[in-house]
């Protein structure tokens, strides 16, 4: 636009380089050349949930993970206890195994059956010793821990009330 | 709508009222832009590596006791797969599906006699050579004729009743055949740094007891080393090249009741053709005797390590795996080790090219600190396996101060493809980065530069990220940088190999190996989420029996890699 005012314009001269149209192309030039080498940061991937602490239980506190409302479902079989909460559906409130979520299940596991007479109802009582299982039963029990042990963590380990063992408070 | 016509006129009146000014510069302008995008499209590639993977480079498990973090695995052998434990070897005429053993020493050097294979399984008949590397000059060695020699040095100890055998050398054919010697022929080997003091040395023998010791002629006083070593009874003199011709046969007199002392060329040369050719028949089955090495400590004693058989090949297994295929040691490669064979991490590095076929090169004056320049003019190497304090004194020396401006300006712009995620290739521009600091090095074939920093070394010879990054773009070759510690077979944790990300400060060390998890214990764990730094536990099958404490802090990154602290 200025150029049409200079005086004696020489045919180079006469092109002007500093026009609207040549500082939106460099603007656009300089914006696409940015983005090429700006340094770019690292991919970060969100963390995941933090490690379960690794717990000693009694049967009086684990019965408090029974799965009800947002709480974790665990179970025991011989002493492991094992985070079933991946299958709440079966083993939390309103699963055909209902009865074993926050108990040892060691027994009823064995006897393939969901009654409640296979739980330890005393919680104070020593753990079930399963001495009486025929082979055929603790073959079964077997069975089950194996799938325990590929299915679900195991998070703690179940020690009866007043073993050495146990948490002090 | 009414309102819309007169708005959209102004728009039009406006853009070619700024069209109106389009002269020659902007076509040049606008040629340019389309030539940047077409140039940026043509030359963009994909990261060699998707970035998710280094962004979380090892898997947490879900448990943890209190007191620890919770053991951090390679992503090849997350929780609920066993860690790696062996070289998978498959014997001709087992089952094809069938598990592989998991191998020891005598599997890595039959072999390496063997040969590489073909694609479909057939003897490609091509054997890899070792070189050793004596100034300028490489002397080629056939694995036959080492075959040999472990043959013959088996045999002598073996009618020696030697168990346990103290190996005191540089870097040689002669300590690699030493160590398959003891594999083959039923003795452990201990191998002790060979530049140590007399009375030093004596100790270390008193402390493993050994039988029998093989030295550099002349290199040791023998009346000093023999005294309170009762049980030592076999000496066998290494004589260099230039010095074969002198009689190493003398004994000192006061020693002389005792100690019976043979030659290593001359016994060769005599006993070459009872010995045979042959790689010596072995049952799978049977053990073979473990490895002793010296993790220097801070006192000048240095501490013992048994190694035995499964630590080395889970150790070997791993180092190789951690790799991905197309980067892995095969029979095109040549690995130069300028770090001491008295290191696990540079020992299972030239032991797993043995078993991959590779060709090797030693050099005699390998250590923990040389000079990276000197020591890699004799040979054309593929790989170079070297020490974090080799590498950290050539940055600060060499490296750093001969970089000039054209190297600069390549280095900012290969830094920039590295950040990209592609590794700058050996090209034009290479050249012309390289003509500063590395051009007097034989790097053409380098590809790959493997470094190992004990836990326990000086905090200033860690590398930083910028640090690995000139090495990158400078030698034009990949890194890895991998943490040893003492009672670990090759390396607690190695950077991945695609991982040219760069931090502020010291490199990490990225994921721990496939043969060992990593947990990090602490005293301050007061029921927080996660331990995040503490002291570093590493447990699997290189580890020495099983279980072993660094004394060194450690911290997982949020990218789940290990880093050093303090």
């Amino acid at each position: 636009m200025s150029a049409a005012e200079e005086p004696v314009p020489s045919p180079t001269e006469a092109i002007p380089f500093f026009t609207p149209v040549n500082f939106i192309l460099l603007s656009v030039f300089a914006v696409f050349l940015y983005v090429q080498l700006r340094p770019k940061a690292p991919v970060t991937l969100p963390q995941g949930p933090p490690p379960v602490v690794f717990r000693t239980f009694i049967p009086s506190t684990l019965i408090e993970f029974n799965g009800e409302g947002e709480k974790p479902c665990y179970l025991a079989v011989r002493g492991r206890v094992f985070d079933v909460t991946p299958g709440k559906s079966f083993y939390g409130p309103g699963g055909p195994y209902e009865n074993f979520a926050g108990r040892d299940a060691s027994r009823g596991l064995a006897f393939q059956s969901f009654d409640r007479e296979m739980l330890t109802e005393d919680l104070k009582a020593p753990l079930d010793d399963l001495k009486d299982l025929s082979a055929d039963q603790l073959e079964n029990l077997q069975n089950w821990e194996e799938r325990f042990l590929e299915k679900y963590l195991v998070v703690g380990k179940l020690v009866a009330e007043g073993d050495p063992e146990a948490p002090k408070s | 709508m009414a309102s819309e016509t007169p708005l959209l006129a102004k728009l039009d009146a406006l853009i070619a009222d700024v069209l109106a000014d389009w002269n020659i510069y902007s076509t040049v302008i606008a040629g340019s832009i389309v030539a940047f995008l077409i140039f940026s499209f043509i030359t963009s590639k994909d990261p060699d590596i998707h970035p998710f993977l280094l962004a979380r480079q090892s898997t947490e498990t879900f448990v943890r006791q209190p007191g620890e973090s919770a053991p951090f695995r390679s992503l090849e052998t997350p929780y609920g797969f066993p860690l790696r434990s062996g070289l998978n070897v498959r014997d001709p005429g087992t089952p094809k599906w069938s598990a592989g053993r998991k191998g020891d020493l005598r599997d890595v050097w039959k072999t390496a006699v063997r040969g590489a294979v073909n694609e479909d399984g057939s003897l490609s008949g091509k054997q890899s050579k070792i070189y050793t590397v004596l100034g300028r000059k490489a002397i080629e060695h056939s694995l036959d004729q080492i075959t040999q020699e472990i043959n013959v040095i088996g045999h002598h100890l073996q009618a020696a009743q030697a168990k346990t055998v103290a190996v005191c050398l540089t870097d040689s054919v002669e300590l690699l055949a030493s160590i398959f010697a003891g594999a083959f022929y039923g003795f452990r080997v201990v191998i002790v740094p060979h530049n140590l003091e007399p009375q030093i040395l004596s100790t270390h023998l008193q402390k493993v007891q050994a039988e029998a010791l093989i030295a550099e002629a002349g290199a040791l006083d023998l009346s000093t080393v023999a005294k309170g070593n009762k049980r030592l009874s076999q000496v066998v003199w290494v004589a260099k090249l230039g010095s074969r011709h002198m009689d190493w046969n003398e004994v000192p007199a006061d020693v002389k009741d005792t100690l019976s002392v043979t030659v290593w060329h001359e016994l060769v040369d005599e006993k070459r053709d009872l010995a045979g050719l042959e790689v010596p028949t072995y049952d799978p089955k049977s053990p073979s005797p473990g490895m002793t090495t010296v993790w220097p400590s801070s006192s000048s004693e240095g501490k013992f390590i048994d190694f035995e058989p499964e630590n080395l090949v889970a150790a070997i297994g791993a180092l190789n795996s951690t790799l991905p295929g197309a980067q892995r040691f095969d029979s095109n490669d040549l690995v130069l080790s300028i770090d001491s064979l008295s290191r696990s991490y540079p020992l299972c590095q030239v032991l797993r090219a043995l078993y991959a076929n590779a060709s090797v090169a030693l050099n005699s004056v390998a250590g923990e600190s040389v000079d990276f320049a000197l020591a890699t003019v004799g040979v054309s190497p593929t790989v170079i396996v070297a020490s974090s304090r080799t590498m950290s004194d050539y940055h600060s020396k060499v490296m750093k101060p001969h970089t000039g401006l054209i190297s600069s300006i390549t280095h900012w712009f290969q830094a920039r493809k590295l950040d990209a995620g592609n590794m700058p290739s050996h090209g034009l521009l290479n050249q012309v980065g390289n003509m500063g600091p590395t051009s007097e090095l034989s790097f053409d074939k380098l590809r790959l530069i493997c470094i190992s920093h004990r836990c326990d070394a000086d905090k200033d010879i860690r590398l930083t990220s910028e640090q690995l990054t000139d090495l990158r773009i400078f030698t034009g070759a990949r890194v890895v940088y991998a943490l040893t510690g003492p009672g670990v077979a090759g390396a607690v944790a190695q950077t991945n190999v695609f991982d040219y990300r760069r931090f502020e400060g010291a490199s990490h060390f990225g994921s721990p190996l496939s043969s060992a998890e990593i947990l990090l214990t602490s005293a301050a764990d007061d029921q927080q989420d996660r331990v995040v730094e503490g002291q570093i536990t590493a447990a699997g099958p290189a580890v020495v029996s099983g279980k072993t404490t660094l004394p060194a802090q450690g911290r997982f990154r949020q990218d789940n890699t290990l880093e050093l602290v303090s």
